[in-house]
């Protein structure tokens, strides 16, 4: 379990805290999203979450993070990776650029930690396995399209077998292929128990994956609690957070008169 | 003169042809010796102290045969140096060197600096690629006078160092995300083979350098000439 | 006011023989709104670093406002398409938003005047106003991304072409984002975008052309593109129509790429079965 207790952080230079007082908790096996508008701070959260803040990143940090339990704060960020592995919107830099083969790239992390080799070569394959992209080990990582390349940085996460999976944005920079492919891995890691903190645009990916929504404005969480309540709610487009499809096109069909069963039915 | 020109053909040439790199070599190593081979002919040529047979008089200097014969030892010395590191680089692969060089106790953040270094200037001239393009539609204007293509140069340059600085950052978060800080060695999934054969030869390689030293002192190499 | 046209265009990039571009013809009337879409690949943005010189054919032509391309610079071109890119940070180098936006309306040669007011007029249509003298790189990603759309929005072009204008926008940037391209079609500028959010595509544009391996495969309304029965070319596509073509299908209507376009339909068939 991944616990935020009353987190704030301020970038070294910066005269604000980028988030404030932020407390949340992820459970073993929970799907969460965090959804707001530009700059509300929820890459801060996913930095934070993920220890590369404040190890990587310099800022002032208060509040604690705390893992099954207990406060990271002593933790290095090595081992850090291995519990709380974080993945970013962009996938050409989180490509390392030194290795020459899809396989070597996802084996990076474990092989980083100084894992035994027979170690390193099976969590590998399971990762190339979960996300079914076996076919792409022997590629060269610079060469894939975006969806795949983003695809092979998530089984870089994986391969650390960490508790919680953090991804900030994974499908923004994707065209509607690589955010499908991204998607539906998303879908089957989460159907198979996985533990996520997922920060997106797009609520209808958001809708179909998480059983639960944060919404965070100007850096501090305004709503929160089950997915259908908080994206379903009236109050959503006022905090910059567009509803998903479903939800908008329904209200401007019951606006209209069109609330009926037959028709309400037509949108699932 | 016959010495360095066995050197040239034993350590260089022959090792060349048998790794099929042969013409790669001799064409990259020609350009490589080439100014300070001309410059090194030249001077020893025509400014060598004390020759007596001479075989060209210009102006006030002289060509002798005794320059001539130091020439060509100079030049054929320049080519061995350069063959032999045109060689070193034709035939090692630099993911190959860095996987050893890991293995053999290199810290991980060299080893990866190694490789990384090579992949630096194509990103970087992939960047400012785009950085012009974006410039000149705006009405950047790259095809008049050189000054205004020198003044044209500061939307570009800014760019090109920022947007790398900023890749670095991003890249470095996803290194520390994949636990590269961790200190210590790091398990590598392969490694280059080192037969007995190779093993072999690289001690003979070390030990020729004293041997060749204390023949050299002794005089011995002198009748080879 | 000016029209484009790309006859037959070929173009395939330097040490390569795919044909990046595979034989493409396009006539874009002034003041037209229109979409381009299809996966990476396709050869939606070969095609639009066109239509300001950026790239030039390796086979056929392409005309803007009726002169060949080929005979102008890109510096010159600028002046009548502007084309604004994805990556904002692969183009920002000022210190000041201000400084940013003028750099563009001073490269085509606008005097003063016009470019105290072209600039004004683009951060207020961007929402940049109050960001006059703040450094680019204090905004966030989203409103650097306003700010390079400002900057060329700023060179007042009769044509305006936009890659991927709402990717990695917030609510609030593909909000401005629409209504920079129903003002500037107000005005009767010719507006170009290439984008991947098709509920957006169906909102804003008049005509959407689909790509694929460097051919356009459908173009239309987007009620036209949309109908079911270009869905399997869209599925070819990796596209999906937007959500209410899709519930619409399911209520057993044709061509409902919008919202206001299902509940017209729904309206229509109610006021049919009264009759």
């Amino acid at each position: 379990m991944l616990v935020l207790e009353a987190v704030s952080y301020r970038y070294a230079g910066a005269e604000r805290p980028a988030i404030r007082q932020v407390s949340l908790t992820l459970d073993k096996g929970e799907v969460l999203g965090v959804v707001g508008p530009s700059e509300a701070g929820k890459t801060t959260l996913c930095l934070v979450a993920s220890g590369l803040a404040p190890r990587a990143i310099r800022g002032a940090m208060d509040g604690r993070v705390l893992l099954d339990g207990a406060d990271t704060t002593a933790l290095p960020m090595h081992e850090m990776a291995a519990r709380a592995g974080i993945c970013f919107q962009h996938p050409q830099t989180q490509i390392s650029g030194i290795c020459g083969t899809v396989f070597e790239e996802i084996a990076f992390g474990p092989m980083n930690l100084g894992l035994q080799r027979d170690d390193v070569v099976v969590r590998t394959w399971d990762a190339l396995d979960v996300l079914g992209i076996t076919a792409l080990a022997e590629r060269d990582p610079m060469q894939l399209s975006g969806g795949q390349m983003q695809l092979v940085a998530i089984g870089g996460l994986l391969a650390l077998r960490p508790a919680h999976l953090i991804l900030d944005e994974p499908t923004a920079q994707l065209d509607p292929g690589g955010t499908r492919l991204v998607g539906e891995c998303l879908a089957r890691l989460a159907a198979g128990g996985a533990s996520i903190l997922i920060t997106e645009q797009k609520t209808d990916l958001l809708e179909r994956i998480c059983g639960r929504v944060v919404v965070l404005e100007k850096g501090g969480i305004v709503a929160a609690g089950p997915t259908d309540e908080v994206l379903a709610a009236a109050g959503l487009a006022a905090m910059g957070v567009a509803a998903p499809s479903r939800v908008r096109v329904r209200r401007a069909l019951a606006g209209a008169g069109f609330g009926d069963g037959a028709i309400m039915d037509a949108l699932h | 003169m016959v010495g360095p020109i066995t050197l040239l053909a034993t350590a260089v040439v022959l090792p060349a042809a048998a790794a099929g790199v042969l013409r790669r070599l001799l064409r990259t190593s020609m350009v490589l010796s080439l100014p300070i081979g001309i410059s090194a002919l030249l001077v020893n040529l025509f400014f060598f102290p004390g020759g007596s047979e001479v075989l060209l008089r210009l102006g006030p200097v002289t060509a002798t045969r005794e320059g001539l014969e130091l020439a060509l030892q100079v030049l054929a010395r320049i080519l061995a140096i350069s063959g032999a590191i045109t060689l070193f680089y034709l035939t090692t692969r630099p993911a190959e060197l860095v996987v050893d060089l890991e293995r053999r106790g290199v810290s991980p953040r060299l080893a990866f600096v190694a490789n990384a270094s090579v992949q630096t200037v194509p990103a970087m001239v992939d960047r400012a690629s785009a950085i012009i393009a974006a410039q000149r539609a705006r009405g950047l204007d790259t095809e008049g006078s050189i000054a205004q293509r020198a003044r044209g140069l500061v939307p570009i340059v800014g760019p090109v160092i920022m947007g790398s600085i900023a890749e670095v950052e991003q890249r470095t978060m996803a290194l520390e995300a994949r636990g590269f800080t961790r200190p210590g060695r790091r398990t590598l999934l392969w490694h280059p083979a080192d037969t007995g054969a190779e093993r072999v030869a690289r001690w003979l390689l070390v030990l020729t350098v004293p041997a060749l030293l204390v023949a050299r002192s002794a005089g011995w190499l002198d009748l080879l000439g | 006011m000016i029209e484009l046209r790309l006859e037959g265009l070929v173009h395939v990039y330097r040490d390569s023989t795919v044909r990046a571009v595979d034989g493409v013809d396009l006539q874009v009337g002034p003041g037209q709104r229109v979409a381009i879409v299809g996966q990476n690949g396709s050869g939606k943005t070969t095609l639009v670093r066109h239509l300001n010189g950026l790239l030039r054919p390796t086979e056929g032509r392409v005309l803007v406002d009726g002169s060949d391309a080929a005979r102008l610079h890109v510096a010159q071109l600028a002046r009548r398409v502007g084309l604004v890119f994805q990556d904002p940070d692969r183009q920002i180098f000022a210190r000041s938003v201000r400084a940013e936006v003028e750099f563009g309306a001073r490269n085509v040669g606008m005097d003063r005047a016009d470019r105290n007011d072209a600039v004004s007029q683009a951060l207020a249509a961007t929402g940049l106003e109050g960001e006059s003298d703040t450094n680019p790189y204090d905004l966030g990603d989203s409103r650097r991304k306003l700010l390079a759309l400002a900057s060329v929005l700023a060179m007042r072009t009769p044509v305006l072409v936009l890659d991927e204008p709402t990717t990695g926008q917030d609510v609030r940037g593909v909000e401005i984002v629409g209504s920079v391209i129903r003002a500037a079609h107000a005005e009767g500028r010719t507006v170009i975008a290439i984008s991947h959010d098709m509920g957006f595509v169906a909102e804003t544009f008049d005509r959407v052309v689909i790509m694929r391996e460097g051919r356009i495969v459908l173009d239309g309304s987007p009620a036209g593109v949309f109908a079911q029965r270009a869905w399997s070319t869209l599925e070819e596509t990796y596209l999906e129509p937007p959500f209410p073509s899709r519930v619409g299908a399911r209520l057993g209507l044709d061509s409902t790429p919008t919202d206001e376009a299902l509940i017209a339909r729904l309206r229509e068939r109610a006021s049919d079965s009264v009759l």
